[in-house]
């Protein structure tokens, strides 16, 4: 079922926003989108469109999504457990309109940004949320397998799992989940010792992705500045959209690729120098490494151990017990 | 296996050199394996650890992970290979017997003064419970680790049901392991036992203590190595076998020999 709504919405959205961004970009619509969709989805941030929203206060993607997740946490305790011995306490539950960083309260924040360009200076707004990566280690390596990565490419953490020990955001090169203390499982368990909370970040509004609805930024945007489809069709269509403004993209190969792919039409080497790293205000390095990929080598290794055990097992018993007809033949003999 | 009876050192050959280095390439191993394992819960900045002079990688996951992997190789290759090499062998010396919990309660109570201890074969009853109970719980490490590891690698996206699984599967075990470690240690503690930690590291134990204790082994591996140049009948064998003179006899001038075995 919910593999038949993922392909809905895939069809559906797909057509729907790539022809309203077409549209506002001038770029023809790819015949083959039409045709159906791959089970991964990507989605597409075009920054040469994506104005910031500023007759807004908030822009609309961002209230879009405080909006849809507004009910999403449940109501914090009133004490919060204070963590044992290192007393870090994370709570936004006072603060849940800050709407200019990532926050658990806030999934989605756009960045502006002033470049120098030939042409003269260059305004660029930047949404940023969770990538959904293609091998995301804030998903393989949670030790609860809270967070975990669904077919569709979304990366999503389970509340009623996370103990909120914000491993994921150790090792997410963007830091991206946020924490906030004094909500879900750890509350019942041991909490003072163990947790701290829960992880919270965008989850492609995978529930709204399962009823064949589009996740609210995509849905929300004016100009059409997201887009989401069929993996394949996305990387297309950035392809073009970047070769027609030479431009740039990002995402596609950092951290080893993600489902986010950015358009730019200035390199996000400029775009990253003007970037601060902050909490909840990451930064964009270029070709920034999957850095668990280097361990890659000896996971495969581990795999193939059990197979090297069971061969030399064999083979030692083998050469034992001819050893041993040997030594018996020799005192036949003599 | 190389059991033979050393008595001009009072020594007997209780483990091979192959059955050392698969204890410990498996002990290593799993003490790395379950530090690592620890390490990779948010554990380390949270209770200072990483404070701790040689310690401050200890809250890289990464790091952790490599040396997660490295001793995994080990231990998964090791286990396996003693699985099938003493399987293929049709050595089951360790694998539990019909009685073992019974007499596991008798020796028990013996080691704390209630009861007198039964004469035993080269392992300890409740020994060989332990061996099924640790295989069980490393069984489960192993095939669990490589599902999560395969996930890491290969499907990141694998069904969130069989994660689960496979996550809890191994978190469980990983508890386990660690307990069982425990009281592995404790058995060693116990006074009783201390003559059996030699042999795991030399290979050899004291033949008085495995004339007082193991009293069935010894009879199991005495005539093995001896020299047909006289024959037991069956019937005597036991009373051969629980007389000290006699086997002391018997080994230094391998004069004996019984059928039955």
């Amino acid at each position: 079922m919910d593999k038949k709504n993922n392909m809905q919405i895939g069809r559906r959205s797909f057509l729907q926003i790539t022809a309203g961004a077409a549209v506002l970009s001038g770029i023809g619509l790819p015949k083959k989108a039409l045709a159906g969709t791959d089970k991964q989805l990507s989605t597409l941030i075009d920054l040469n469109l994506c104005d910031g929203c500023v007759d807004r206060t908030v822009p609309i993607c961002v209230s879009s999504c405080k909006a849809i997740n507004k009910d999403k946490i449940p109501p914090v305790v009133e004490d919060i457990p204070e963590p044992w011995p290192r007393k870090t306490i994370e709570d936004w539950s006072k603060k849940k309109d800050v709407f200019k960083r990532l926050t658990p309260y806030n999934f989605i924040y756009v960045h502006k940004t002033e470049i120098d360009e030939a042409g003269g200076r260059k305004t660029i707004f930047v949404p940023r949320r969770c990538m959904h990566c293609d091998n995301p280690a804030c998903a393989t390596i949670c030790p609860f397998s809270a967070n975990h990565k669904e077919k569709n490419g979304a990366v999503v953490i389970e509340q009623n799992q996370c103990f909120g020990g914000a491993k994921c955001k150790d090792v997410c090169p963007w830091e991206i989940p946020q924490r906030q203390s004094g909500v879900g499982i750890y509350l019942h368990v041991l909490p003072g010792y163990m947790g701290n909370g829960v992880m919270y970040k965008c989850d492609l509004c995978n529930e709204r992705l399962k009823d064949g609805k589009l996740p609210g930024c995509v849905e929300a945007c004016p100009r059409g500045a997201m887009l989401i489809g069929p993996r394949k069709e996305i990387e297309k269509i950035a392809e073009e959209r970047a070769h027609a403004m030479n431009g740039f993209i990002y995402g596609k190969k950092e951290n080893g690729g993600t489902s986010t792919l950015y358009v730019s039409p200035v390199s996000f080497e400029k775009i990253n120098s003007t970037m601060e790293k902050k909490p909840g205000q990451p930064d964009m390095k270029p070709e920034v490494g999957r850095r668990m990929a280097a361990t890659d080598p000896l996971g495969k290794a581990v795999l193939a151990a059990p197979v090297l055990g069971i061969v030399a097992a064999g083979a030692l018993n083998w050469y034992s017990k001819r050893k041993e007809q040997m030594k018996k033949e020799g005192k036949d003999n003599g | 296996m190389d059991e033979k009876i050393l008595a001009d050192k009072n020594l007997v050959v209780r483990h091979s050199t192959l059955e050392l280095i698969e204890h410990w390439a498996i002990a290593i191993s799993g003490l790395i394996l379950l530090f690592t394992g620890i390490f990779e819960l948010p554990v380390a900045k949270r209770y200072y650890i990483i404070t701790v002079p040689g310690l401050g990688w200890s809250a890289d996951f990464i790091t952790s992970l490599y040396l997660h992997y490295a001793a995994a190789f080990v231990f998964s290759a090791a286990a396996l290979f003693h699985l099938v090499y003493h399987g293929l062998r049709s050595e089951k010396g360790l694998l539990p017997q019909g009685g073992d919990c019974s007499a596991s309660i008798t020796v028990i109570k013996s080691l704390f003064g209630f009861g007198e201890e039964p004469p035993m074969r080269k392992y300890l009853p409740e020994q060989r419970l332990a061996y099924a109970g640790m295989a069980l719980i490393i069984l489960m490490l192993i095939i669990s680790g490589l599902v999560k590891t395969y996930k890491n690698i290969y499907t990141p996206d694998m069904s969130h049901s069989v994660l689960l699984w496979a996550t809890w599967i191994h978190n469980i075990s990983f508890v386990l392991f660690f307990l069982a470690f425990l009281a592995h240690m404790a058995a060693i503690a116990l006074r009783p036992n201390w003559p059996m930690v030699r042999g795991i590291f030399t290979g050899k134990v004291r033949l008085d203590y495995v004339r007082h204790r193991h009293s069935l082994w010894l009879a199991e591996i005495q005539p093995v190595q001896e020299l047909p140049t006289m024959v037991v009948a069956e019937d005597q064998a036991p009373q051969l076998q629980e007389s000290d003179s006699a086997i002391e006899d018997s080994t230094k001038d391998q004069t004996t020999h019984i059928n039955k075995f």
